[in-house]
């Protein structure tokens, strides 16, 4: 199992700034059936209502400093973070024990090998 | 001509001076607001310049004034307490030159003259009077008022702007050097967080009288909601997004106690006032709001942060001032609007005036009380900046809305709108004002 977990502001097109990740992009994972969610600044409430507003129903949103708790929660082979902060996303993930993404190294979707391989190679 | 920051005399630090001289004979009349923008865009219509003279015209056209009436300008020539263009990065030549400036490159893009205004406004042919009013909306409005009543201006354009740019805040100018001369090199180059010294106020505040940060849940929760009712606001422009007590308990610390939605955020934004004599007021098209007094506080802590005791001391004090200038009591005010961004000063604010009867310790307790523009004791019905993102103004242009009647779903219903008090920043260290419906 794999856990995607995406920052908003200057990450997803919905950010503010507008990232260039997609709203598509997170559907695709999903669809792919990722853990997928997001970790986030923005209240709590307001990362749900804009899941909600684009139909993704998303396992978790949270705030910044809780990717802990998220890996607590989730059981899964890997654990990624996306975002465009050197101090707000990839320090707390990697002390969190995420890998982290910049939005344009998730454009390559890394985790497609792994989920490719199956079940069995990620054990 | 030379503008120069208002002399110590304009303001009215002490206690004992009696009533204003000028009580009732001054008043606010027309508002323009520029649109919000989280950061500038690199037009030279979204600069700072840009949205001001915007700003500066919407507030003519509101009160229905001809430029070449106006004989005054009070503004803040800084616009920015911690967005500096960064050292090395090429000026932003095309959005400088699309207007006429000053010597001065940066001048309308990270700071703001009035010569750069009249400079860019030639309709305001009228001028006599300018004034830099340092730092807040809340300084301009004194020195107008002050200007206005003494005779120096009889219609005066009231002017505060804000910019913000990519990247991080407080981070460049000063802050990303070596050294800085005197405090600030303990306060901001080895950094605490700016809320820092409210937070540890808060700490002291939660420790004195046995109370705790999830209880300033209600007041941000209201303050959201109000300032989602405040169409000039960012957050209800951009992002329409409440804090509920869930979202705000789950924020994340920026300086413990003191959490995310604790601060507000920089964007950019622009506003004007017009203030007159009262009676110019009552010939112009909206309906004047009156200056009862204004009132400073220029109280120098014992040390770089003030203790609780100070700060208790200070709003007291603020309060004996405002009252006794104005000749009104705490029974008089209708509702507040104390500067909240960092929202956990608010409270000192309001239990320094007295309001509805508070003591020290008692604001947190009345959060958990109906404090909604609907009932008898609103709080902070502009949302201030954490409804509505980093002025220092929304609190003075929400009282000339309320007391003119037209803040529009923001109105007050539970009272009705008659006296009403504003300002800040800080709880040591700050202006204020004391608006009314009449006279007096």
């Amino acid at each position: 199992m794999i856990l995607i977990s995406f920052d908003i502001d200057g990450t997803l097109e919905e950010g503010d700034p507008p990232g260039i990740l997609s709203m598509d992009f997170v559907r695709e994972a999903k669809i792919l059936g990722h853990f997928v969610g997001s970790c986030s600044d923005r209240p709590i409430s307001a990362q749900r209502a804009m899941w909600a507003r684009h139909g993704i129903e998303v396992d978790f949103a949270v705030s910044k400093h809780m990717l802990a708790e998220v890996k607590s929660q989730f059981p899964a082979d890997v654990y990624y973070h996306i975002g465009d902060r050197e101090d707000l996303d990839k320090r707390p993930a990697e002390q969190a024990g995420f890998e982290f993404l910049w939005p344009n190294e998730a454009m390559e979707r890394p985790w497609l090998s792994c989920w490719l391989a199956g079940p069995r190679s990620r054990a | 001509m030379k503008t120069s920051p208002a002399p110590a005399s304009v303001y009215r630090t002490a206690e004992g001076l009696g009533l204003w001289e000028h009580r009732g004979n001054v008043a606010a009349v027309g508002i323009g607001h520029s649109p919000t923008f989280r950061r500038w865009d690199g037009t030279p219509e979204n600069s700072v310049g840009g949205i001001s003279l915007l700003a500066l015209r919407r507030a003519m056209d509101d009160a229905g004034v001809n430029p070449a009436d106006i004989d005054g300008l009070v503004m803040d020539p800084s616009t920015t307490t911690g967005a500096f263009w960064p050292r090395g990065k090429p000026l932003p030549w095309e959005a400088i030159n699309a207007y006429n400036r000053t010597d001065e490159p940066l001048d309308g893009i990270t700071g703001l003259s009035a010569d750069w205004i009249l400079a860019n406004m030639p309709e305001l042919t009228g001028i006599e009077f300018t004034m830099y009013g340092m730092g807040c909306m809340s300084n301009a409005i004194v020195v107008a008022a002050q200007a206005i009543g003494d005779g120096r201006a009889r219609t005066c354009l009231v002017l505060k702007s804000w910019h913000n740019l990519e990247g991080r805040y407080y981070q460049g100018g000063a802050n990303a050097g070596n050294a800085i001369p005197g405090s600030s090199a303990i306060r901001s180059l080895w950094g605490t967080p700016a809320c820092f010294g409210t937070a540890v106020q808060f700490a002291e505040y939660c420790r004195k009288y046995g109370k705790s940060h999830d209880m300033m849940a209600p007041f941000i929760e209201n303050s959201r909601q109000n300032g989602l009712k405040f169409p000039e606001g960012y957050w209800a422009q951009h992002r329409p997004e409440e804090i509920t007590p869930e979202d705000y308990e789950a924020a994340r610390w920026i300086a413990k106690p003191a959490n995310l939605f604790d601060n507000d955020m920089p964007i950019m934004v622009s506003a004007a006032y017009l203030f007159t004599t009262a009676e110019s007021a009552r010939h112009l098209k909206q309906k004047p709001v009156y200056v009862l007094n204004h009132a400073t506080s220029r109280t120098r802590p014992r040390s770089l942060t003030p203790t609780l005791d100070e700060v208790e001391a200070d709003t007291a004090r603020t309060a004996r001032k405002i009252y006794e200038g104005a000749g009104i009591t705490a029974d008089d005010l209708s509702f507040e609007n104390m500067y909240d961004g960092f929202a956990l000063f608010h409270q000192f604010h309001i239990e320094g005036l007295g309001y509805r009867g508070l003591k020290f310790g008692e604001a947190l307790d009345f959060y958990q009380t109906d404090i909604s523009i609907s009932g008898p004791n609103p709080v902070s019905p502009s949302g201030g900046n954490i409804g509505c993102g980093r002025s220092r103004f929304w609190m003075h242009t929400d009282c000339i809305q309320q007391i003119q009647q037209r803040a529009g779903a923001r109105q007050v219903t539970g009272v009705k709108p008659e006296v009403a008090v504003s300002g800040g920043p800080m709880p040591v260290g700050g202006n204020y004002m004391v608006w009314s419906a009449t006279p007096g």
